[in-house]
């Protein structure tokens, strides 16, 4: 291969990883930026809805686009469960509280998956991921392409979503003053509830878009939360846009830094990232926002 | 009253291994094992206890800390073969001044952000340990480390190799630290650290820098973490990865969480509670996991000042 | 050359100038007061001058130093005590320490005579109980030294901050509508209290909307609209001023 060709697909990698990292971000830059809350299981979303995908395209047999969309389903079922059994207790509470409750619930999530599935990475590899595109000598899998135009339809629809819609302008006046939005009677339970929800709902699509891509094992939640939420705070702390511009940023990056100069030490990339953009720029790579 | 009970409660602790030895002669080498262990979690819960206690910041990169410490002794015991003493002085100062470099971008976080951050910093920690092969040996681990020998180069010289003797040295390890953690929390500068603590404007207006005072506790407990880091690989002769995962923040989490954050007493009967009884009730790790969490989960949103102030309003 | 000088000082947020150049002289020994109506600037004013939040342009000068933008907490060391707005105590220290800490930091910081708590210190530490335990009597808590802050009612915690304020015997005094939100009685008793400071020559700025006290003590007053400063004198030429008349009616 070309060392052009394989810059190429480098970035194409990054790209992928990036769009993966973003879904993810953006569920955590939503939560925060609603309900002032650093969801450390959110990982354990993805996890879950990965699981939940495999599950139904590789042991249920069912076809791909549904078993595509079961796993976010069954995902924002999950988050409205989370919402009510342990957010709403710890809401109210101080973020000590909040970020303990969270981080048990991310263990025990990842504890009980092992448990149950074994710590045995899982394959789901599907028709789109075998099948290559190929151009002028460069080559890339459909799975990827569909990865990025999902992305990019997902990312338009939830920028749509937050400024057209009712619940999306709640939301966002929200993430700017709380407790006016209880005076003015936003119903903050219900939007604080469909936020969690959404996230919940993103990270599984998350899951299911790159799955067929890479293994599926039951610790995977811990580092991508940790990824994701450097991207949080590289893109502006609680600014959802900026995290998904982050988190592309950061995607690339591994996927080069993963090729170029060790595969070993990519993980640590994305928290490089972070403090280089925490010394140089404390407001986050596109300046302080305020809301979401 | 309380004097009196305080000193039966010293004799009994000094003298464990041999009521041990009388009491459950077949079973003597496990206890003393899971008491050498108590003992050296419950020092290291109290440096983490620190930070988390008693400057409110919850760092979770106390592992890292503990990993610097273990393998700057290992390496040096193993490879530079400096002595017992000097391995474990500079485990402690490569701990500290890891944390003080890192401290200082990472307290740009405050609260839950500090808290990814040093999660983060953990995280690249364990990534270092498993891949930096050349120093670490990663996976295959630092094996052989000698059995810590006490005395100045030249000097009278004490080799710790029986398992009371590990006992004793861990318990000498942890009442300096007891001591340390007292000497810190209480009086002018237990004073300073809990008006930051408790309410950082208000603690600029009173004069304390709060920055300040939240690194020294950072670095102060790093230093402490390796320091029983050190001991830690001296006792087991080996150093692996899998020592500095995040396993280790959960098991602090709940010791200090559920013992009573900012409690020497708390943490110490955490301490006791949750080495001791996963061993006695043999848990396998991920199910010690799923009950560590449950439990902190619970505890957590119920009473979040932990067991201490349960058995307080129990009391009541 | 005055205690407290601040030169055109500039602070916006985002979508507004909440400080707008203000200048600001205090003599030695003066008491002014800062009024305003609702967001007129006074509160982000004394923010800027104690250092809790960056001004934008202008510069603070106390006793002829340049504190601009200084962290809090070195404001505090020169001698600026401060008291906010929002109640503010250490709640799970006592009463007593709640003072004690205020005066420590200016005394010896040291780590190691800390840990050790030298000979030094420990006379030191008996001193500032003793003073501590003057002030709490001054402002009628004698009795509750040893009880959490945060078991206090609202206007012990008030008198208790308020004290905290005195421990390091400032040289100024920046207190924040410290008659808010109290019942008359302890109105009248702050009243005393700020008289009795401006008695023993210190000197003291206060924001307040309680215009009783305000045109009952003040030897000056100085009132901001929109972040400017509109008008400046004495309590009987600003209670005739058209401007502030304008500025708290005319809407």
């Amino acid at each position: 291969m070309t060392p052009i060709a394989d810059l190429l697909e480098q970035l194409l990698h990054g790209l992928t990883l990036g769009a993966m990292y973003a879904m993810v971000a953006a569920g955590l830059a939503l939560m925060l930026g609603v309900a002032r809350l650093i969801n450390f299981a959110h990982g354990e979303f993805f996890m879950l809805g990965a699981y939940a995908f495999w599950l139904g395209y590789s042991e249920l047999g069912l076809p791909y686009p549904i078993a595509a969309l079961l796993a976010p389903a069954v995902m924002v079922i999950f988050g409205i469960v989370y919402q009510h059994t342990v957010i709403r207790a710890i809401l109210p509470r101080s973020w000590h509280v909040q970020l303990i409750a969270t981080l048990a619930t991310s263990i025990v999530l990842t504890n009980l998956a092992i448990i149950v599935l074994g710590t045995q990475p899982k394959e789901v590899p599907t028709t789109l991921s075998a099948r290559i595109l190929e151009v002028g000598g460069f080559r890339i899998a459909w799975q990827r392409l569909l990865v990025l135009v999902a992305a990019l339809v997902i990312f338009w629809g939830l920028d749509r979503f937050v400024a057209r819609t009712r619940t999306g302008r709640a939301m966002r006046a929200m993430s700017q003053n709380r407790e006016a939005c209880a005076v003015v009677g936003v119903d903050v339970q219900r939007v604080t509830l469909v936020t969690f929800a959404l996230s919940a709902g993103l990270a599984a699509v998350a899951a299911t878009l790159v799955s067929p891509l890479f293994n599926i094992f039951p610790d995977m939640g811990t580092v991508l939360t940790l990824k994701a939420f450097a991207a949080v705070v590289a893109g502006g702390f609680g600014y959802v846009n900026g995290a998904i511009a982050a988190s592309f940023l950061i995607g690339i990056t591994e996927a080069l830094a993963g090729s170029y100069i060790s595969y070993a030490y990519k993980d640590a990339i994305a928290f490089v990232i972070m403090i280089a953009v925490l010394l140089w720029r404390p407001q986050g790579l596109f300046g302080r926002r305020i809301g979401i | 009253m309380r004097r009196a009970a305080i000193g039966a409660l010293a004799a009994v602790v000094v003298s464990a291994p041999w009521l041990v030895a009388a009491l459950v002669p077949r079973q003597q080498r496990y206890v003393l094992h899971v008491l050498v262990f108590t003992a050296l979690f419950a020092a290291l819960a109290l440096s983490y206890d620190l930070v988390v206690g008693h400057v409110g910041s919850l760092s979770l990169a106390h592992p890292a800390f503990f990993g610097v410490g273990a393998y700057t002794a290992a390496l040096l015991a193993t490879r530079a073969g400096w002595p017992f003493l000097g391995a474990l002085i500079g485990a402690a100062l490569a701990a500290g001044v890891v944390a003080a470099l890192v401290g200082v971008p990472l307290f740009r976080l405050t609260e839950h952000a500090f808290a990814v951050g040093t999660l983060g910093l953990a995280l690249v920690a364990s990534v270092v340990a498993n891949n930096w092969v050349e120093v670490t040996r990663g996976p295959l681990c630092i094996t052989e480390i000698p059995k810590p020998v006490l005395g100045v180069p030249g000097g009278p010289a004490l080799a710790i190799t029986t398992l009371p003797g590990h006992y004793w040295l861990a318990l000498a390890a942890l009442a300096a630290v007891v001591l340390l953690y007292r000497g810190l929390t209480t009086f002018r500068l237990g004073r300073a650290f809990h008006a930051v603590r408790d309410n950082e404007p208000l603690a600029g207006a009173a004069g304390i820098d709060p920055l300040k005072y939240r690194l020294l506790a950072f670095t102060i407990a790093a230093t402490v973490a390796g320091g029983v880091g050190a001991l830690y690989v001296h006792y087991l002769s080996v150093m692996c990865p899998e020592e500095m995962t995040v396993a280790l923040t959960v098991n602090l989490l709940v010791i200090v969480f559920l013992g009573g954050v900012g409690s020497l007493r708390g943490v110490l009967v955490g301490a006791v509670l949750f080495t001791a009884l996963p061993e006695v009730l043999r848990l396998a790790p991920t199910w010690r996991l799923v009950i560590y969490g449950t439990l902190l989960l619970l505890v957590v949103v119920r009473s979040p000042e932990g067991l201490e102030s349960l058995l307080r309003r129990a009391a009541r | 050359m005055a205690l407290l000088e601040v030169h055109g000082l500039v602070k916006h947020f985002i979508g507004v100038t909440a400080v707008d150049g203000v200048d600001l002289a205090v003599e030695r020994g003066e008491l002014v007061s800062l009024i305003g109506p609702n967001g007129s600037g006074k509160t982000t004013l004394f923010n800027c001058v104690t250092g809790y939040l960056a001004a934008d342009a202008g510069r603070v000068l106390f006793r002829g130093r340049d504190v601009t933008n200084a962290a809090p907490h070195r404001v505090a060391r020169l001698g600026v005590a401060r008291t906010f707005q929002q109640v503010s105590v250490f709640p799970r220290l006592s009463a007593l320490e709640n003072l004690l800490v205020f005066l420590q930091q200016h005394q010896e910081e040291r780590l190691l005579s800390r840990l050790l708590r030298t000979r030094r210190l420990r006379r030191l530490e008996a001193e500032a109980v003793e003073r501590a335990h003057r002030l709490l009597e001054l402002v009628g808590l004698s009795g509750k030294a040893d009880a959490g802050a945060g078991t206090l009612s609202y206007g012990q915690r008030k008198l208790l901050a308020f004290a905290a304020a005195l421990m390091p015997d400032p040289e100024l005094l920046l207190l924040d509508e410290p008659a808010a939100a109290v019942n008359p009685t302890m109105i009248n008793q702050m009243k005393e209290h700020i008289l009795r400071l401006h008695g023993q020559g210190k000197t003291v700025v206060l924001v307040e909307h309680n215009m009783d006290v305000v045109m009952d003590i003040s030897q000056r007053v100085v009132v901001l609209d929109h972040g400017q400063k509109i008008a400046e004198g004495s309590p009987q030429t600003i209670r005739r001023d058209a401007r502030v008349i304008e500025a708290y009616f005319g809407r």
